[in-house]
C-alpha cells in the first residue's frame, strides 16, 4: 500500500461522486479543447484556404472590396466590370507574372446558388497546378463544353460526357471533364471558357475580376500600388481578404465563444465546490491519520493526489472524448460561423493538449491547496471534531 | 520507584463556548510509570476525554507542560508532535475509526505508511494472530463484529511499537462478553511491558488495572 493506492481506495469509496465529478471535468475539458482546436484551425485553414487559390491578389471594380472578398470565397456577382483595356494596362506592369481574366455568374436552380466561373484554361492551370481532371479540360476556344467541380458533380450526379441545357439560353453544354477533389470552394464550381461564358450570360467584353500572381511576393505591395493607378481598378490582397472574413467571423465567434466560456466557468465553480465539500466531509477521517501518525504534510499529500487523480482523469476522459468527437463539434460550428473553409476546422495540436491538462492540473491544485493547508494546520482533535458538531 | 513514561504538571484545557468558557481540565499533575496500567473513570463530562487526548498530545493543553518518555514537549510544534506521537503513542478510538476501504491487513499496516516504515509482514502477521484476526485479513471492515474492528484499532495502535497505548472507552460499544476479552488482550499487552491508559465508565473493569484514576468537573479527585 502506498499514498496513491490509497488515495484510490478513496476515491473508489464514493464512486458514484467521483464518476460525476470526473464526468463533469471531462465536459469542461473537451469543450474547452474543442473550442481552443477550432480557433486555431479555423485561422490556419482559412489562411491555407486562401494560399490554395493559387493567386495573390485580384484586381476588382471600384468601390466593391467587400463583394470581392466574398467573391473570391463563395463566388458572387459584383454589379460593375472590368474591360479588356484594363487587362492590357493590367498586363503592361512589371512583376506580374500572371494576370488571368475572369467572369463569374451566379444563378439560382431549385433555390440554391449555382457558380459559373469563365476562365482563361492554360492561366488557371498555372495558377492551380495541382488541379486534376477526369476527362479532359476545355480549350478556350471551345464552346458547348465545361468543367465541373468534384462537390457539385456528385450533389447534382453528374457525369463525364453528360450534357446539360445550360443558361438562359439553353445552350447545350457537354461536361468535359470533373475536378478532382480540391479540398477548396472549388470543388462547387462550374467552369467555362472565358468566351463561352460572356456569351451564355450576354456579358460580352465584359471582365469581374483579373486574377494575378507576381513572380516575387516581396513585391506585392509595390505592384498593388501600381495597379491602384489605373482609374478603373481596385486591388484587394489576400492579406486585406483574410482580414476582412475574420472580421465577419469574429463577432459571431465572440458570441458563441463567450456562451461557452460562461458555461465553462459555471461548471467550473460546480466542479470546486464539489471537490472542496468532499474533502471537508472527510475531516475526521484525516484527523484519525493523524493521530495515528500522519503529518500534516502525508494528510495535504492525499488530498492533493486525490483531487489531481479526479481532474486528470477527468482530463483524459475529455480530451479522449473531444479527439473522438472533434467531427461533430466541426459539424456544429460550421452551422453557427457565417463562414467556414473547406477542409478540417479543428487542429489537433500537442500544445493544445498540454493547455488543458495544465487547465486541470490548475483546477486540482485550485480546489486541493486551500483545504490541504488547512487539514494540515488542524491538530488531530481539532480535526476529529470539525464534523461532528 | 520505576521509571515515568508520561508525566503532566499544571495540565488544563478550557474550551469557549458562546460566550463563556468551559474548563475541562483544572490543573492536573498526573504520572504514569513505565509498565503502568491505569484506568480513569468519571461521569460523564468530567474531562476524561480531555485529559487522554491532552497525554496522546492529539490536542494542546492551555496551560501546564507534558514530558513523554523524559522529553519536554510544551515547546514542539505540530510538526515534531507528530513524531513524537507517531514513535511513543498508540490511540484506540470508541469509534474505532477504521479506513471503510482498507483490509483488516492494510488498517492495521496504515500507520507505517505515514512513519514509512517499511512492512515486515511476519510483524503484521504476529500481530493479527495474537489479536486472533488472522482469518480475517483479507475482510473489510464491515463485515467484521464490533470487537474484532476494536481489535484492528488495537492492532493499527501497536503496529508502531509504541511505549504507551491510550484507549478513549474502548469497550463503550461493545457487548459485555466482548469488553471483557478486550481487556484481557489489555491485560496480556501489559505483562509484556506496555503501559496503558484506559479511560472508561465501567467500574468493574476499571478494577482490572493497577491503578484508579477518578475524575470529576475536571479534577483528579482519587488515585
Ligand atoms: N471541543 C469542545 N468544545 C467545547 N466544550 C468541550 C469540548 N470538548 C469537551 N468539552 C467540554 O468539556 C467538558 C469535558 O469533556 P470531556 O473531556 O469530553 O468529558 P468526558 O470524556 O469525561 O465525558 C464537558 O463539559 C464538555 O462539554
Ligand atoms: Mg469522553
Amino acid at each position: 500500500m502506498n499514498i496513491f493506492s490509497l488515495a484510490a481506495k478513496n476515491l473508489m469509496r464514493r464512486h458514484v461522486r467521483t464518476g460525476l465529478t470526473v464526468a463533469g471535468v471531462a465536459i469542461a475539458i473537451a469543450v474547452l479543447f474543442s473550442l481552443l482546436s477550432f480557433n486555431a484551425g479555423y485561422e490556419r485553414q482559412l489562411g491555407g484556404e486562401l494560399n490554395s487559390l493559387g493567386i495573390h491578389m485580384l484586381a476588382v471594380p471600384k468601390g466593391c472590396p467587400y463583394e470581392a472578398a466574398s467573391l473570391i470565397i463563395h463566388g458572387g456577382v459584383i454589379p460593375k466590370y472590368l474591360s479588356y483595356s484594363d487587362l492590357e494596362q493590367v498586363r503592361k506592369i512589371d512583376g506580374i507574372e500572371i494576370a488571368s481574366p475572369m467572369l463569374l455568374h451566379q444563378f439560382f436552380k431549385d433555390d440554391k446558388p449555382h457558380i459559373v466561373y469563365g476562365i482563361n484554361i492554360e492561366e488557371q492551370k498555372a495558377l492551380k497546378p495541382w488541379w486534376k481532371v477526369e476527362g479532359r479540360y476545355f480549350r478556350d476556344d471551345e464552346t458547348g463544353a465545361m468543367v465541373v467541380g468534384r462537390s457539385l458533380a456528385e450533389k447534382e450526379n453528374l457525369k463525364v460526357g453528360q450534357v446539360l441545357d445550360f443558361g438562359p439560353g439553353k445552350v447545350p453544354t457537354t461536361i468535359v471533364g470533373i475536378l478532382e477533389r480540391t479540398g477548396n470552394q472549388d470543388d462547387e464550381f462550374h467552369f467555362l471558357p472565358l468566351a463561352a461564358a460572356q456569351h451564355i450570360f450576354g456579358k460580352e467584353g465584359q471582365l469581374t475580376t483579373i486574377a494575378i500572381k507576381v513572380d516575387d511576393i516581396s513585391k506585392i505591395s509595390a505592384i498593388s500600388k501600381k495597379l491602384e493607378q489605373i482609374p478603373d481598378i481596385q486591388v484587394v490582397t489576400m492579406t486585406q481578404v483574410m482580414g476582412t472574413i475574420m472580421n465577419l467571423v469574429g463577432s459571431a465567434q465572440a458570441l458563441l465563444f463567450s456562451v461557452i466560456i460562461i458555461a465553462l466557468f459555471i461548471s467550473a465553480v460546480g466542479i470546486i465546490n464539489t471537490l472542496i465539500m468532499s474533502v471537508n466531509e472527510r475531516t475526521r477521517e484525516f484527523g484519525m491519520m493523524k493521530a495515528v501518525g500522519a503529518s500534516g504534510w502525508d494528510v495535504s499529500r492525499l488530498i492533493v493526489i486525490e483531487t489531481l487523480i479526479i481532474t486528470l482523469a477527468g482530463c483524459a476522459v475529455g480530451l479522449t472524448v473531444a479527439l473522438g468527437g472533434s467531427k461533430l463539434v466541426e459539424g456544429f460550428v460550421r452551422g453557427v460561423i457565417p463562414y467556414s473553409p473547406g477542409g478540417e476546422l479543428i487542429s489537433i495540436d500537442p500544445f493544445l493538449i498540454l493547455v488543458c491538462i495544465g487547465f486541470a492540473l490548475a483546477i486540482g491544485l485550485l480546489c486541493s491547496i486551500y483545504p490541504a493547508i488547512r487539514c494540515a494546520r488542524l491538530t488531530p482533535m481539532e480535526a476529529m471534531r470539525s464534523d461532528l458538531e | 520507584m520505576r521509571d515515568t513514561i508520561i508525566a503532566a504538571r499544571g495540565l488544563s484545557k478550557s474550551y469557549r463556548r458562546g460566550s463563556e468558557n468551559v474548563h475541562a481540565l483544572r490543573a492536573t499533575d498526573l504520572s504514569v510509570g513505565k509498565g503502568e496500567f491505569v484506568s480513569i473513570v468519571g461521569p460523564s463530562g468530567s474531562g476524561k476525554s480531555t485529559l487522554l487526548h491532552l497525554l496522546g498530545l492529539l490536542e494542546t493543553p492551555s496551560s501546564g507542560r507534558i514530558s513523554l518518555q523524559g522529553r519536554e514537549t510544551s515547546w514542539l510544534k505540530e510538526r515534531d508532535l507528530v513524531k513524537v506521537r507517531r514513535g511513543s503513542i498508540g490511540f484506540v478510538f470508541q469509534q474505532f475509526l477504521l479506513l471503510p476501504t482498507l483490509t483488516v491487513e492494510e488498517n492495521i499496516e496504515l500507520p507505517l505508511l505515514f512513519s514509512r516504515k517499511s512492512v515486515n509482514k511476519d510483524r503484521i502477521a504476529g500481530i493479527m494472530e495474537m489479536l486472533e484476526l488472522t482469518h480475517r485479513a483479507r475482510h473489510l471492515p464491515h463485515q467484521l463484529s464490533g470487537g474484532e474492528m476494536q481489535r484492528v484499532s488495537i492492532g493499527r495502535a501497536l503496529v508502531n511499537e509504541p511505549g504507551i497505548i491510550m484507549a478513549d472507552e474502548p469497550t463503550g460499544n461493545l457487548d459485555t462478553a466482548t469488553a471483557d476479552k478486550i481487556y484481557s488482550l489489555f491485560k496480556r499487552l501489559n505483562e509484556g511491558g506496555l503501559s496503558l491508559i484506559v479511560v472508561t465508565h465501567n467500574m468493574e473493569l476499571a478494577g482490572r488495572a493497577d491503578r484508579v484514576i477518578r475524575l470529576r468537573d475536571g479534577q483528579i479527585i482519587s488515585d
